[in-house]
């Protein structure tokens, strides 16, 4: 079996739901990656759903997705032999995983200075909702907190309603993959001189950059961006769309569609050809069209959507609905698939707004392999999973084994690794420690 | 601009990708001090360059884009033009030269300047070439046209997000585009890199936009397959908090977001804002909240809406309770005193847009602090210095391919 490019390299993921998916790229990149619960079980446990709903510390499947190819070890860091034993796994580690608030692990003298006395080639990872320092440090954090204050919730929803949480903690992937990419590069700087440091990733700032171009048209024009919904509002607040950009109802479900603009996929003009051969295109296909068409170019769209012209807008807007509205029933008598697929056949930028099952049922991620199916003897079923994001030819990633049970590996790890004896290992665990 | 101390010195990035997913993705590897050489032509512009947002109150220009600049900062821009058969001699000239090409043009693009991985690694035996396609190098969808716009809706992202009783438009943005694909990419990369401190070894790294996407919905594909369920957009709800949403406050469009956990949260929520439903038997438990949620959703409303944001953020959080402002990028970038404090925008000037910010890295390394080290190129900027600097070549050579047309 060939080896994944992190295969020298282990790590020590302290508990929490904010770093597991960091322990998880760097685990299916070929890390010994072993996931420190307390007793019990890591609080992300809990979280639902669970596998047939029941709900099992066992079970959840929240927590298969972001622990798959770890090792689990369980260790109370409250007790002073818990403490000990932490200290003497961060010996042998690479890099240590930290997602408690700032301070926490200081105040039970497991902070950065301690653990990499002996070890200065330790990478100690902290993510948390602010930093580690600035006036907002101390704040609390969940996912909901962290999306509303990096800015990329404002930009999310209809103008009518409250702005938008992204699905399914967000914020943890996206300050996961800023905390995997600081920990490799801090251990390229660790190739070349030894050392480690402390990887500092905010969950704020990690998020930020998902604001898109809101910051710099604030920064370079003063406008705001601000959540759209579906189509352009006008600064009079009038609705419109700009015929085939946007979110349309299928016979099935939606699609979105983001035809006729410069430099994207196929013109218009051939989704109204698609529409007449099904004798959908109403007057589309007359001249006078044609020539209302090919005045819509670029300048003048950038126009209507920024709002700036009215009179633009005015002139534009009745022209905009009539072709809308045949657009719309046009992709009302088609399924989602069937738009995609001939849409993109004909080079119509068309995506299907797919569902958890779409993507599972997704033609291409199937011929490409994509999804991992993981077997689970003891819940006796097999689950699929999203294979690794990125293919590396040399030295692959992969799910290396299922999400570990609680403790799955205190004997690996305690006795053969550690070199504790079984009698020690009886202690621990009958004093609660593991 | 001294890079000696930064984890990434010495490492040279051949980077002919463009728009979004691509440059991001190496920005962060210019930020930690590798020489990143995008590899550009006023022939096939990069399409950010003329996109807004631009400077207001000034003539458009292809220096000029905020979404191009702020992607690009403290990278070289070498104008090359690849459509001649000399531009892709250069190219792999440059590409000898590198230790990283990057790429996220359509599949078949680079294959048909010749630039096969086969054919590379005759040049650079243990280069690590990236390509970042929008649905992978092989499949039935392999030439499918998209970027970020339908990404979101493919990898069921839309689907999930914001209330139900709204379609699925999405989340505003072209999101996989800033974060998680750039950062999955980077760490196949550097994960990559270390492989080859060890082994002397490159290889070929792809990112297909798709599969990157979809890992970000995994639960919900979990559910699926093991649970045969579909999930639905739930708008700001969370089926274990309670309050878990964003109420208006005072002010045009200013929100606050709330969540609140544990009975612990309530009660210290409660003390807070003191009213007489607070007491109220029925939301007392997390099961009582969640069976009256509406109400107790408008009675939160109906206090924070008297109040200003960041007033309802400070107390709640100064009783323990997770609460933050909906912020907008005006707050972000001028108001928030916590990322002012910590400098996460860095102000550059640039010849010919002035004073812009730049977001700073997603990441902070204590003894190696990266970030940008210079503003983005202008077009075609840093050419003369690449051909000689880097690729070696005479003035009489360089002469010839700007007589050929080459440097353009």
């Amino acid at each position: 079996m060939s080896e994944g490019p992190l295969s020298d390299v282990r790590v020590l993921e302290l508990p929490g739901a904010v770093g597991a998916y960091c322990g998880k790229l760097l685990a299916d990149l070929g890390a010994d990656v072993i996931k420190v619960e307390p007793p019990g079980g890591d609080p992300s446990r809990r979280i639902p759903p669970f596998f047939h709903d029941d709900p099992h510390p066992e079970k959840s499947l929240y927590f298969f997705a972001f622990n798959t190819s770890k090792r689990s070890i369980t260790l109370d860091m409250a007790a002073a032999d818990g403490r000990v034993l932490l200290r003497r796994l961060a010996q042998r580690a690479d890099v240590v995983i930290d997602s408690f608030p700032p301070g926490h692990m200081d105040a039970l003298g497991l902070g950065y200075e301690p653990l990499r006395q002996g070890n200065p080639g330790l990478i100690y990872c902290s993510i948390t909702g602010f930093g580690l320092w600035g006036p907002h440090a101390s704040y609390k954090a969940s996912d909901l907190i962290a999306v509303a204050m990096s800015g990329m919730m404002y930009l999310a929803g209809f103008p009518e309603d409250p702005p938008n949480r992204p699905y399914g903690d967000q914020s943890h992937y996206c300050a996961s993959v800023q905390a995997a990419a600081g920990i490799l590069t801090a251990l390229l700087h660790r190739d070349r001189t030894g050392q480690g440091q402390v990887v500092e990733v905010s969950m704020q700032e990690a998020l930020a950059m998902n604001q898109e171009t809101a910051m710099q048209y604030w920064d370079l024009r003063q406008e705001l961006r601000r959540r759209q919904g579906e189509g352009r509002r006008l600064p009079s607040g009038e609705w419109f769309r700009v015929p085939g950009i946007g979110t349309y109802e299928c016979a099935d479900g939606h699609v979105y569609l983001m035809i006729g603009v410069p430099g994207f996929g196929a013109p218009i003009s051939v989704l109204i050809q698609w529409m007449a051969e099904e004798g959908m295109a109403g007057d589309l296909t007359s001249p006078e069209w044609q020539d209302v068409f090919s005045r819509l170019d670029l300048r003048l769209l950038v126009q209507l959507y920024q709002g700036a012209d009215v009179s633009a807008a005015q002139e534009w807007l009745p022209r905009f609905r009539h072709v809308d509205g045949i657009i719309e029933r046009f992709v009302r008598t088609k399924r989602k698939q069937e738009l995609y697929e001939e849409g993109q056949r004909r080079g119509l930028l068309v995506a299907p707004v797919n569902t958890p099952r779409d993507v599972l049922d997704n033609r291409q991620l199937n011929e490409r392999g994509f999804f991992v199916t993981v077997e689970h003897p003891e819940l006796g079923a097999a689950i699929r999973y999203p294979g690794p994001p990125y293919r590396l030819n040399g030295t692959p990633a992969r799910i290396w084994r299922r999400p570990p049970r609680i403790g799955e590996h205190n004997r690996e790890v305690y006795l053969d690794e550690l070199g504790l004896t079984e009698a020690e290992l009886a202690s621990l665990a009958g004093a609660g420690v593991i | 601009m001294t890079t000696d101390n930064l984890p990434l010195a010495g490492i040279r990035v051949a980077d002919f990708s463009w728009f979004g997913a691509g440059p991001i993705f190496t920005q962060a590897l210019a930020h930690y001090g590798a020489e990143v050489i995008r590899v550009e032509s006023q022939i096939r512009l990069d399409g950010l360059r003329i996109t807004q947002p631009m400077p207001k109150d000034r003539p458009p220009g292809i220096n000029l884009s905020g979404y191009y600049n702020n992607f690009n900062a403290g990278k070289l821009s070498f104008s090359l033009n690849m459509a001649s058969e000399k531009g892709r001699e250069v190219a792999l000239r440059l590409i000898a030269k590198s230790d990283i090409v990057a790429e996220n043009f359509t599949p078949g693009t680079f294959e048909k300047w010749g630039l096969t991985y086969d054919r590379i690694v005759q040049v650079k035996p243990d280069i690590i070439m990236v390509r970042e396609p929008m649905q992978g190098l092989t499949g039935p969808h392999r030439d499918f046209a998209g970027f970020g716009a339908v990404i979101t809706p493919l990898a069921g992202i839309s689907y999930l997000s914001g209330f139900p009783h709204r379609p699925p438009v999405g989340l505003g943005t072209n999101y996989t585009d800033y974060v998680i694909n750039p950062g999955h990419a980077l760490v196949a990369t550097l994960a990559a890199l270390h492989y080859r401190n060890r082994t002397g070894k490159g290889q070929l790294i792809e990112v297909a936009q798709l599969e990157s996407s979809v890992n970000v919905i995994s639960v919900a594909l979990l559910d699926c397959s093991a649970n045969g369920r579909v999930q639905e957009r739930q708008g700001n709800r969370l089926p274990y908090a309670c309050p878990h949403g964003a109420y208006r406050c005072l002010g045009d469009d200013r929100w606050v977001a709330i969540a609140v956990f544990t009975d612990g949260e309530w009660q210290a929520f409660c003390q807070v804002v003191g009213e007489e439903w607070t007491r109220e038997e029925r939301f007392a438990t997390l099961l009582g909240r969640k069976a009256h949620e509406d109400e107790l959703d408008r009675l939160i409303e109906s206090w924070t809406s008297q109040r200003e944001a960041e007033e309802v953020m400070e107390r709640l959080q100064a009783a323990g309770v997770p609460a933050g402002v909906v912020q907008s990028a005006a707050d972000t970038l001028d108001h928030d005193p916590h990322l002012k404090a910590r400098g996460y925008y860095h102000y550059l000037e640039h010849p010919e847009a002035g004073r812009t910010a730049y977001d700073g890295p997603g990441f902070r390394l204590s003894a190696t602090p990266g970030g940008p080290r210079g503003p983005a190129p202008l077009l075609g900027q840093h050419t003369e210095y690449v051909c000689k600097h880097v690729l070696g070549l005479s003035e009489e050579e360089i002469a010839e391919l700007v007589v050929d047309g080459v440097l353009q």
